[in-house]
């Protein structure tokens, strides 16, 4: 195996190596950059002016700050649960797929916990909702969802990161051993920690991973419920439902694993990994990806029933989302993340570069309809009399949005440039494995 | 010898042929053997006798008190420390303090479990003798030692030497030692 492995590895290893980044990726870069000075800007538009800048207002003061916010941490949900699952169930997909779905999540959640620090109004007092002896003796109301919500970002980034960086110290390791260059050796060798590759190492290792993996899936679904709950447990007609928790946990999903089959499908074509992320995940990635659109389609189905089943004020209030003013973002939704995500039941078309790249944008974009139909379109019927205004995102919200979309993607080219987007201990455990079987 | 080495290195090409080489010299009576390899190997884990059951304990002990901490100070800021009144609402609203005691209860598990991996390990640890052994680079990429270490009853360098030759490995070095 010695020679093979050794030139089996080369192209995972060379590309983090190179000098060379190539016109694609400066230019990719480049136009991420440029969002993410949009960023800055809208950023710091906010914090001097302040939250009068968006277009929210009495009802609607949850704009596009919270429906970004929620979109991203399915985002993130998503791509980490099926990290999760891949490691656990020791699936042969994971070599391929694990590393960036791990990074899709941690970019994610950084993304997604821009928005509600901004959305305090006074983002520099974000501290807060830290349960710290503050001198004016007044502590964080624990009886509120959103203070969950300060603890499930912070441990979501925290245990994430902390995973996603332990998974790579072996990783690290072989860059250090193959660099070339003295500065770009020091830099791996420091970050790898001085990895040695002892079998005992390795043991301790992969039971610590393997056992973090397993807390990650609780979090994931305690986290998204309490993103639901911020909805439910208000008074308003249209949130206050005990089935919305499944629905941002099951809609989460699909915008996970559609976002992972996207970076899958871009890594495969822009990176030439085909050998690593083969037909074989790409297919499977696909058939995952058209299961969970499935599931979020019956739940659409499920809300309509519920609906029906309701009665009163929450039926009203559904069907005014389902047919009032903002009906277009409802049923956009459902055509985005339920109605193209079939073109997967065709096998040409789960192995298509374009037909990967076009589904997973589609179920992005659906999932962002739908939160904002929640958001936005589920205010319209309350239980006091509207005040007949309604909501449409400023310029700075819209800013806000592309420039994550921007952060998102500077950090994902940073990542796929600097680090091994494939984890290659585990595709040389898994070469050898095939090789004596 | 004046300077005492750290111990004796043998390289092999496969992991078959590492497995041989610990199970050889397990038999031979010697007791402080490390093993490297580009990748898990969890069979010579198992006959170096490596136990890992530490590292759920870790993750358990400091699961329940993050939870205990979490769930008491949620008890002691709300209820008795700053009571407040929201609607006639329960003070120790108990069913509220939940969500947040599961998620920090795995923060803690998570962060103690990952940094207790490292203190384990001995990690960052970013000089060692064996690094000292020409090739041993290609122990990140596809090639595999077997290290039998200087504080061994059994060490004798001539011994050892002639113990390894024998398992036909690529290369024997001996460590030195650091200091």
């Amino acid at each position: 195996m010695s020679s093979d492995a050794h030139a089996a590895m080369s192209p995972i290893a060379d590309i983090p190596l190179s000098h060379h980044f190539g016109w694609a990726w400066w230019l990719a870069f480049l136009a991420a950059g440029g969002l993410v000075a949009l960023l800055a800007y809208t950023l710091i538009s906010v914090t001097i002016i302040g939250v009068g800048v968006w277009g929210v207002n009495i009802p609607y003061v949850w704009g596009l700050d919270l429906i970004n916010y929620a979109w991203w941490i399915g985002i993130a949900n998503g791509a980490s649960l099926f990290a999760a699952i891949l490691v656990l169930r020791r699936h042969d997909l994971r070599t391929a797929v694990n590393r960036f779905a791990e990074g899709v999540a941690l970019f994610a959640v950084i993304c997604a916990g821009i928005f509600p620090i901004f959305h305090l109004g006074r983002p520099w007092l974000f501290y807060w909702t830290f349960p710290y002896p503050a001198t004016f003796e007044v502590w964080p109301q624990f009886r509120s969802t959103l203070t969950w919500d300060f603890w499930a970002i912070s441990t979501h980034v925290i245990v994430t990161s902390l995973l996603w960086y332990v998974g790579l110290i072996p990783d690290l390791a072989t860059l250090r051993d193959r660099a070339r260059r003295p500065i770009v050796q020091r830099i791996y060798g420091v970050l790898a920690l001085g990895w040695r590759g002892s079998v005992r190492h390795w043991a301790f290792h992969q039971r610590a991973y393997r056992l973090v993996a397993i807390l990650v899936l609780p979090l994931i679904l305690i986290m998204q419920s309490t993103v639901a709950f911020e909805f439910a447990v208000t008074l308003v007609p249209d949130w206050h439902e005990t089935r919305q928790p499944l629905h941002f946990v099951a809609t989460g999903l699909a915008q996970g694993l559609s976002i992972v089959l996207l970076v899958a499908v871009l890594l495969r074509w822009g990176l030439r990994l085909g050998r690593y992320i083969d037909e074989g995940d790409i297919d499977l990635l696909g058939k995952l990806v058209l299961a969970s659109a499935l599931v979020s389609g019956y739940l659409y189905v499920d809300e309509i029933v519920a609906a029906f089943l309701s009665g009163g004020l929450a039926q009203e209030a559904t069907f005014a989302r389902m047919t009032g003013e903002y009906a277009g973002l409802y049923w956009t939704a459902i055509v985005y993340s339920v109605l193209f995500p079939q073109l997967l039941w065709f096998r040409n078309a789960r192995l298509s570069t374009l037909a990967g790249v076009f589904i997973g944008v589609s179920i992005g974009v659906g999932i962002w309809f739908d939160r904002f139909s929640i958001i936005v379109g589920g205010l319209q019927v309350d239980h006091l009399p509207s005040s007949g205004r309604s909501y449409s995102p400023t310029l700075p919200e819209t800013g806000l949005f592309l420039g994550t979309i921007g952060l998102f993607a500077a950090l994902l080219l940073l990542f796929v440039r600097f680090l091994p987007v494939v984890s290659m201990f585990e595709t040389r455990h898994d070469e050898h494995e095939e090789k004596f079987s | 010898m004046t300077q005492p080495a750290y111990g004796i290195m043998a390289e092999f090409k496969t992991p078959e042929a590492l497995t041989e080489a610990v199970r050889a010299a397990k038999h031979a009576g010697f007791t402080r053997i490390d093993a490297f390899s580009p990748f898990p190997l969890p069979g010579i884990a198992k006959e170096l006798g490596i136990r890992t059951s530490t590292v759920p304990w870790i993750a358990f002990v400091a699961g329940l008190i993050g939870a205990a901490i979490q769930y008491g100070s949620q008890y002691w800021m709300n209820a008795v420390d700053y009571p407040l009144n929201v609607g006639g609402r329960p003070l120790h609203s108990w069913p509220a303090f939940i969500p947040a005691s599961l998620i920090v209860a795995i923060l803690w598990a998570g962060a103690a479990t990952l940094i207790g991996l490292l203190l384990i390990l001995r990690l960052p640890r970013l000089h060692h003798p064996v690094f000292a052994v020409p090739g041993f680079e290609r122990a990140s990429e596809d090639r595999f030692f077997l290290c039998i270490l200087h504080d061994d009853p059994k060490f004798d360098n001539a011994a050892i030497r002639e113990f390894l030759g024998v398992l036909s490995p690529m290369a024997v070095s001996e460590v030195p030692a650091c200091e």
